[in-house]
């Protein structure tokens, strides 16, 4: 989670630099007119759409695909599922892939390009959501990395007390115990973690100021509109091309 | 560092019958307190575990909350306890009110206090919860952090930082506020030695700066006492037992203290322990028998290896045998716990290999301790792992103890034997139906070695097990330890705790203290 | 662990003053919104007020969840927040992992019976449930539900920000649950009442976005698997889980960790 800012990004390209609240904006208006409607062409012009401003997104192929390779293995296994056992329809199995590459695209680029602190301080200032719950989320997400690495330790540490092997119900049972020991310290760190913010004055007045004052420029706007572009032109797309139907009725 | 313009004056102390009790349990943590302490004084505060020390610098911190009704509050109050005339709380409130702390804490795991992702974000965010203008944030933060000589630039990342690191980079978030009362709650415990050092010395360089008043918790004394002009001594039923200068109160007291767990200079237990283990006069069992051999072993972390980052340990070549100790010495990030994990068979050799003596692998297919099954492996090679927490698997004390053996499948009624036997052994019987996280450091470090001794492997690898412990556990690790070897089990432990290697070791292992890849440390744990 | 909170609090909670304002608040809302209907508005072939009713269920159960909230003056400590946070974050990567077994484990029970896969809905309920059973704030069920929901979507989950959307709505069904019983009820019981509200909230957006075609039978079948799923699996077994950790002591800072018997 922390670190998200690596290789094969480039955080200086057009869409990359833009205020987190324009690309959470993007986000959010192209699931709407996915949630909408399941058609080919509709979902197909947004990933178009959105494939082709991939070039100002700053992630580079290879990025772009080690951090999509979830969606991709599910969209096309969803694709392939609905072609063999589903309705047998190429264009419903089309329709199934696209919509989840357009629906999930946004978001990569949106956790690959963005800081998750620029991310909390544009919540908290922008778009106004209360700071207090916004910070204690963002400095949950740092515990995160913490946490990973701490999910190997206790794999090993079972293995050491003997335990793991054995059939899927055993496993699972080993799954529960290791899930709930994460979850001892994680708990027990956020408990620090609310000291150690406390006693640096968190908490204790409503007024804070900001060191990395988050504002929208024009540019924003920009990036903002593409992706209410790209919600309204697919939907316009599906309808032109008769395909459009509102999965509502 | 020069004395700002901007500090504000060093705080008083004032505490009048004060005691605490959280609302989950039936004892008071801390209780009938009366101290004074005069603005720029540094004390050290002393007490055995349990006698309520973090509780009282919380307290002066103005973490503690009684709250308003019984179900409202974190615990109850009582007498006072106040900074420069007025409430620990108030004093708080009205210091983030007014833009400048009076108070600055700083505890003892360094991972779990960093609470932002780049290192200048982090100093800056106690100075935006006090609303200090935007335009004064960034010039506080840099002087901070040359305050401190952190070496590292704002954008640094925090997660690349080493445990000491850290700890120095919380200090630059502290006096960045400019408090006038430094409260140090075992900063140090988690350190290596020269994380350690270091830390002490910025400590040493921020008090002779500002002047600031401070109250300093910490079990190994050594460098600290310097620092100190005052030693107060906490009783563990209530009041204080001992004040005055630290020569003093050690003449006085110093027995006493380190008989209760602390580590007085002068009082060490290895004072006690006897020289060097030398061979005994009666050969062990089976002494001297390869157990388990490393041949040009490289190692590394399969989080390391995925993340695309070179092995931390390479071409080892290293003997386990049957009565004797191998100690493994070197400070953080030299690869100590990877090598023990891989010699333990919990990671896979990424070059070279490790294998096991004829009799240790008997009856298994490979000599690899990584391909056994975990079942086959609990019985031959025991791990006992730097934070405890991590090996807990079972509900209670005593069903903890019994994973291991039954695991390995020894007969249900010899598995109680052996319950019983570690249970007293580890001085355990009192906690035995209690859950294994309930415990305190010191019993839940006797836990993970009994439970793993219980399946009696001949091989007992230990990461870092002095780690953050009392004199009095260490003492007691010393002793088993001994007596294991004595009873010709071979013995690894990886240490950064020169005495342990000093009075067990016959041969010392030591990893270059070059950083393969400085910053990234092993993923070390141990909440307190 | 004693699952009743102590004191002077115990008893079942009354019908109050609250209950009736929040549910008066509540119902009002929704009649408003459905009364007034959304816009007439033809987005072509299709008028939006096919979406009249699921918005008039959230409005009221979010009018009656504030009315509660304010009025139960529980207020939230940092620490509250920040364990809050974890296992909420912690709950959002649990659901990315469920995205990448959720395909291959439902599509061949979805053969035998296209509604079958519901039988596992209640892992996405989870988060919600544990975080309002351990945190015991007003809003921390929708908090935990809603940045489990924006953590799956952000780390590339298959429906990309919609479960951003699907987190708020699901969180307000679990959220309201605990609100009815005034955030002063954590039992067994109470946990599967609240899973089963997370349940109808995730079946009627399911329904309404997913499945419009499913024959009313199935429709049903849908509602009650999910609801009956969300029951056992996040309200059980959401129950169990804070049980253990509060077993382990971590909890003592939180009012679950008191709740339990003083050592």
């Amino acid at each position: 989670m922390t670190g998200a800012l690596d290789r094969g990004v480039d955080a200086a390209a057009y869409a990359a630099r833009a205020n987190p609240v324009a690309k959470l904006a993007v986000g959010l208006s192209i699931a709407v007119a996915m949630v909408l409607s399941l058609d080919p062409v509709t979902a197909g012009t947004a990933l178009l759409l959105e494939v082709v401003a991939l070039p100002w997104c700053g992630l580079s192929p290879v990025a772009l695909a080690r951090r999509s390779w979830v969606a991709l293995v599910a969209a096309l296994a969803a694709g392939v599922g609905t072609a063999l056992f589903g309705s047998g329809d190429p264009q419903a199995a089309a329709a199934v892939t696209a919509r989840i590459l357009a629906v999930t695209l946004p978001g990569v680029v949106l956790l690959a390009t963005t800081d998750p602190t620029d991310l909390a301080d544009a919540l908290a200032q922008v778009l106004r959501l209360p700071h207090r719950f916004v910070l204690a989320a963002l400095a949950a997400t740092r515990l995160l990395g913490v946490l990973s690495d701490e999910w190997a330790v206790l794999g090993l540490a079972r293995r050491a007390r003997g335990l793991g092997g054995g059939g899927p119900l055993g496993r699972l049972r080993d799954h529960l115990g290791r899930i709930l020991a994460l979850l001892v310290v994680a708990v027990r760190r956020a408990t620090v973690l609310a000291t150690a913010m406390e006693a640096r004055g968190f908490g204790a007045a409503t007024r804070r100021t900001w060191a990395r004052p988050s504002r929208l420029h024009p540019s924003d706007a920009v990036v903002a509109g593409y992706g209410l572009l790209v919600a309204v032109a697919a939907t316009a797309a599906g309808v032109a091309a008769g395909t459009w139907h509102l999965v509502l009725t | 560092m020069t004395r700002s313009s901007g500090w504000p004056g060093a705080v008083g102390v004032a505490a009048r019958g004060w005691g605490w009790r959280y609302a989950t349990r039936r004892a008071w943590a801390v209780r009938g307190v009366d101290l004074d302490v005069a603005p720029g004084e540094r004390v050290l505060l002393l007490g055995s575990s349990g006698s309520g020390k973090s509780t009282l610098l919380a307290g002066l911190a103005g973490l503690l909350d009684p709250g308003e009704g019984a179900d409202d509050g974190t615990g109850e109050e009582e007498g006072s306890l106040h900074l420069d005339g007025v409430p620990a709380r108030v004093a708080r409130r009205r210091a983030v009110a007014g833009g400048a702390a009076r108070t600055g804490l700083l505890l003892q795991d360094p991972l779990a206090q960093t609470v932002l992702a780049r290192c200048g974000d982090d100093v800056a965010f106690g100075l935006e919860n006090h609303a200090v203008p935007t335009v004064e944030i960034w010039p506080r933060v840099e002087a901070a952090m040359r305050g401190v000589a952190f070496p590292y630039p704002t954008a640094h990342p925090t997660d690349q930082l080493s445990g000491g690191e850290r700890q120095r980079l919380a200090l630059a978030g502290v006096i960045a506020l400019r408090p006038g009362l430094l409260l140090l709650d075992e900063p140090s415990a988690m350190l290596d030695e020269p994380g350690t050092r270091m830390l002490r010395e910025q400590v040493a360089a921020v008090l002779a700066a500002t002047g600031a008043t401070c109250v300093l918790v910490e079990h190994r004394l050594a460098g600290w006492i310097d620092l100190v002009d005052r030693v107060v001594v906490l009783d563990r039923t209530g009041g204080i037992a001992a004040d005055g200068p630290p020569v003093t109160v050690f003449a006085a007291h110093g027995a006493a203290l380190a008989a209760g767990g602390v580590w007085v200079p002068g009082h060490e237990p290895w004072r006690g322990a006897g020289p060097p283990r030398t061979p005994p006069a009666t050969a062990p069992p089976g002494d001297g028998e390869m157990l388990l051999q490393a041949r040009g072993l490289t190692a590394t972390r399969r989080a390391r290896a995925r993340a695309g980052l070179p092995p931390v340990v390479a071409g080892i070549d290293v003997t386990v045998a049957a009565g004797r100790a191998l100690c493994v010495l070197g400070d953080n990030g030299t690869g100590k716990s990877t090598l023990a994990l891989t010699l333990a068979g919990l990671e896979r050799p990424v070059a070279g290999e490790v294998v096991a003596g004829p009799r240790l692998a008997a009856g298994l297919r490979s000599p690899s301790p990584h391909r056994w099954r975990p079942r086959e492996l609990v019985s031959r090679i025991g791990t006992v792992f730097q934070d405890p927490e991590h090996q807990i698997v079972a509900t209670t004390v005593a069903a903890e103890i019994a994973v291991g053996p039954r695991r390995a499948g020894v007969p249900a009624a010899d598995v109680e034997a052996r319950v019983e036997e570690l249970l007293g052994r580890m001085r355990l019987e009192h906690v035995a139906r209690a859950n294994p996280f309930t415990l305190s450091g010191g019993e839940q470090r006797r836990l993970s070695v009994a439970a793993v001794l219980a399946a009696r492997p001949r091989v007992l690898v230990l990461d870092e097990p002095t780690f953050g412990q009392d004199a009095r556990t260490w003492d007691a690790l010393v002793a088993l330890l001994r007596e294991l070897i004595a009873a010709g089990h071979g013995v690894v432990a990886v240490t950064h705790d020169a005495p342990l290697a000093g009075v067990l070791g016959d041969a010392v292992l030591r990893l270059g203290s070059e950083h393969p890849d400085r910053g990234r440390e092993e993923p070390r744990v141990g909440a307190a | 662990m004693s699952t009743t909170v102590p004191g002077r609090r115990a008893g079942a909670p009354r019908l109050s003053a609250v209950h009736l304002a929040a549910l008066a608040a509540g119902v009002l809302a929704g009649l408003l919104v459905w009364r007034i209907g959304l816009p007439d508005v033809h987005v072509w072939d299709t008028t939006l007020t096919a979406l009249t009713v699921p918005t008039a269920l959230t409005v009221g159960a979010g009018a009656g969840v504030v009315v509660i909230a304010v009025t139960s003056h529980r207020a939230w400590r940092v620490v509250d927040m920040t364990v809050a946070a974890v296992l909420a974050v912690a709950g959002g990567l649990f659901l990315w992992g469920m995205n990448a077994a959720w395909l291959p484990l439902t599509t061949p029970i979805g053969k035998v019976y296209p509604p079958l896969p519901a039988l596992l809905n209640g892992v996405w309920i989870l988060p919600g449930v544990l975080t309002g059973l351990i945190v015991r704030k007003p809003g921390a069920a929708l908090f935990g539900e809603t940045v489990a929901g924006a953590v799956e979507a952000l780390t590339g989950g298959l429906w990309g920000f919609t479960s951003l959307y699907y987190g708020i709505v699901e969180g307000l069904g679990v959220e309201l649950v605990f609100a009815l019983l005034l955030y002063r009820r954590y039992g067994p019981v109470a946990a599967m009442a609240a899973g089963a509200g997370g349940g109808v909230a995730l079946s009627v957006l399911d329904l309404t976005f997913y499945f419009t075609d499913y024959p009313a039978g199935q429709k049903l079948a849908y509602v009650l698997l999910s609801v009956l799923s969300c029951i056992v699996i996040a309200g059980l077994g959401g129950w169990a889980l804070a049980r253990a950790l509060a077993a382990t002591g971590a909890l003592a800072p939180l009012s679950s960790g008191r709740a339990a018997q003083r050592v």
